[in-house]
């Protein structure tokens, strides 16, 4: 387990925001800033202009996050049947919704395609065959995969067609009748810098130009999926330049093709804040143990599925000693930190999580029938939960 | 200012300004919405697909009753799958039959037809010789008994809540319903787009009827130039009744159309070229 970054103290000020909040909501708790979600979407905005962004709804799929979205004029990018249901319970119009999962049943397609949804991806030729009957109203998008061995999440290993097999699929796509309007490529998640955006960006130009070559059906969407990090490690994240090579490299392609993109960390890590309470304590070996009422079951679940290691503070100073810090569970994988230095924690003294807004309450579980964290919305007070 | 536009298809769609939102469901797994549009009155859409809108109701609602109805001669019981909107059983209405019964799969969808469309069912639902079931189509016609002369689906799409309504198994109990020489008439969307959709009900109607065909009509909202509504009955001649007595009995309803007149109903069986290439196509 990497460390996290650990805060030790915080401002009156944020102790008495944070105390409030676990009295009134009751802890574990998550915390949704709307104004947060809302400057990140502008600096993206503005980090990528002319870009289209579609929310990962994976990424937290929650009708907090997806009422914002909308009011901002974004689009959304789902992956399934559930995460279109949640859409259409907010009466989100489908136009602005694209399906990108390269693997689906027929149901799936139908579903989304009653939802409104036309864009969808492929990157197979079993995949594309599915799409047969419904070629008169779709748009394809061909996801293409590109190894990342630098970022916290490969995803070119389990999706995506070779450079090498994309003139086939999109060939036989041209005798099927079955539009290939551009191709995507997923870079991975949480990515260093935009090395591989922009290969991903290059390398796809010139197979969309070569393709737009032979004739056909032009293709012009381009997607350059996500990858857009999270600031985990508390350096700071200036998203505005960690986009500038991936703004020359947009700026290079013809004026009239549309670019989208599917940011999901970037937008809501930031957004939301976990309170948890120590509920135990006991020192073994010399250590202090201290177990949390959260953890990788519940909130801190992307610890184990997401590779994240998300940054804590806790509110005490004064002499640190070697801690860990446990979750609920009987299951002794439960550990959110440890080998870390803390001050000495008193029963019911708060443990803040940091960037927790992204693949969090997305993947957890119900282990232990232990209850989910509630989410409330700071800005109007409603909970969930 | 809001806008609606339509989903069906990913390289063009749509888009019909809000006027007034007077209807929009918050909680099913479905978006229906009423609006007003300065163009077309009120419009109905669900799930971002529309589905009537006051200024063209006319064309789809004659045309889906009077042609089986007319063809027919002598239709006393009709059974109507769908149609909430009750634009269907208000043309039914307008002949002299005994019995009209409608089968609609949510009471809701009738309810807030006759408050938010009035004018589709002009104070139908209040006449005597209409039956309202609630109950789901394809349940109805395997269970039911009853016999009628003519069956007409207005249905949602196929994919959407009405799929059941585009099986064979549906249509096959469908017939179940009809009475000798009866007609079934089914909404079958716009070819120009849907190619899929007129080569599949074609084959499937054809597994149980003598004569499986369509008819046309263009409804404007209805992108995509003509409709087709499916046509399916063991009477052939039937679709080759002459003007004159098409014209005959439409002079003998004393009624008043819009868009059906008996000409338009003889012309409507030719179909366009590339229909009939699809329906090649297929065999």
């Amino acid at each position: 387990m990497t460390s996290p970054h650990v805060t030790i103290g915080s401002s009156d000020e944020m102790q008495t925001h944070w105390r409030q909040l676990a009295s009134q909501y009751g802890s574990p708790l998550l915390v949704f800033d709307a104004k947060v979600l809302r400057r990140n979407y502008q600096e993206l905005v503005e980090a990528l202009p002319g870009v289209q962004l579609f929310y990962a709804v994976k990424a937290h799929p929650h009708a907090f996050i997806v009422r914002v979205i909308e009011q901002l004029g974004g689009g959304f990018d789902v992956a399934s049947g559930g995460e279109t249901d949640l859409l259409l319970q907010l009466k989100v119009f489908g136009r602005r919704t694209i399906h990108t999962h390269p693997i689906k049943k027929d149901a799936e397609i139908r579903t989304a395609l009653r939802y409104g949804v036309t864009t969808f991806v492929v990157d197979s030729l079993y995949e594309l065959e599915k799409l047969i009957p419904y070629r008169g109203r779709v748009g394809v998008l061909l996801r293409l995969s590109f190894r990342n061995l630098g970022a916290a999440v490969d995803l070119s290993r389990k999706f995506g067609c070779s450079l090498t097999e994309a003139p086939e699929i999109i060939a036989r796509a041209r005798e099927l009748d079955v539009h290939i309007k551009g191709v995507s490529f997923h870079v991975g998640s949480q990515c260093a810098d935009a090395s591989k955006h922009v290969e991903g960006i290059e390398t796809c130009c010139e197979l969309m130009q070569r393709m737009n070559e032979h004739g056909g059906t032009p293709m012009n969407v381009m997607d350059i999926g996500g990858g857009f990090p999270a600031d985990y490690n508390r350096q700071g994240v200036d998203i505005h330049k960690f986009c500038a090579p991936i703004r020359a490299a947009l700026e290079q392609l013809p004026d009239d093709w549309d670019i989208l993109a599917e940011p999901g960390r970037y937008l809501v890590a930031s957004a939301v804040t976990s309170i948890t309470t120590v509920v135990g304590k006991s020192i073994r070996d010399n250590v202090r143990w201290y177990y949390l009422d959260d953890g990788v079951y519940g909130s801190y679940s992307g610890q184990i599925y997401d590779h994240a290691c998300y940054p804590l503070q806790v509110l005490r100073t004064g002499e640190s000693f070697p801690s860990v810090l446990a979750g609920p569970t009987c299951d002794s994988i439960d550990v959110i930190a440890e080998g870390i230095e803390l001050p000495e924690l008193e029963v019911d003294d708060l443990v803040i999580g940091h960037e927790m807004g992204a693949y969090t309450a997305a993947t957890r579980t119900r282990f232990n029938s232990l209850p989910d964290a509630r989410l409330v919305d700071l800005g109007t007070g409603e909970i969930d939960g | 200012m809001r806008h609606f536009e339509e989903t069906l298809y990913d390289a063009v769609c749509q888009q019909f300004r809000i006027d007034k939102l007077y209807f929009e469901n918050k909680t099913d797994h479905q978006h229906l919405m009423i609006f007003h549009n300065a163009q077309l009155g009120r419009v109905m859409t669900l799930d971002g697909v529309v589905q009537t809108t006051e200024a063209d109701e006319f064309v789809y609602h004659e045309m889906m009753t009077h042609v089986p109805m007319i063809a027919h001669g002598n239709a006393k019981r009709v059974l109507i799958i769908g149609g909430g909107d009750g634009g269907i059983l208000r043309e039914v209405l307008r002949h002299p039959v005994n019995h009209a019964t409608q089968v609609e799969i949510d009471s809701a969808v009738i309810d807030m037809a006759k408050e938010h469309l009035p004018n589709h069912s002009a104070g139908a639902y209040d006449d005597e010789r209409c039956h309202i079931i609630i109950d789901d189509g394809m349940n109805f016609v395997r269970e039911s008994t009853d016999k009628f002369d003519i069956v007409i689906v207005d249905s949602t799409d196929p994919i959407g809540p009405g799929e059941v309504l585009f099986t064979d198994d549906f249509y096959g109990q469908a017939k179940t319903c009809l009475n000798d020489g009866g007609v079934i008439v089914t909404q079958n969307g716009v070819p120009f787009f849907q190619p899929d959709e007129l080569q599949t009900t074609h084959r499937r109607l054809g597994n149980h009827f003598a004569d499986a065909n369509f008819y046309c009509a263009p409804i404007p909202t209805y992108y995509g130039g003509f409709m087709s509504f499916g046509w399916a009955t063991d009477n052939s001649e039937l679709r080759r009744t002459s003007v004159d007595t098409i014209r005959e009995r439409f002079d003998a309803l004393n009624i008043k159309c819009r868009y059906y007149n008996p000409p338009i109903h003889s012309a409507s069986f030719a179909l366009p070229q590339y229909m009939l290439d699809m329906l090649d196509g297929d065999t």
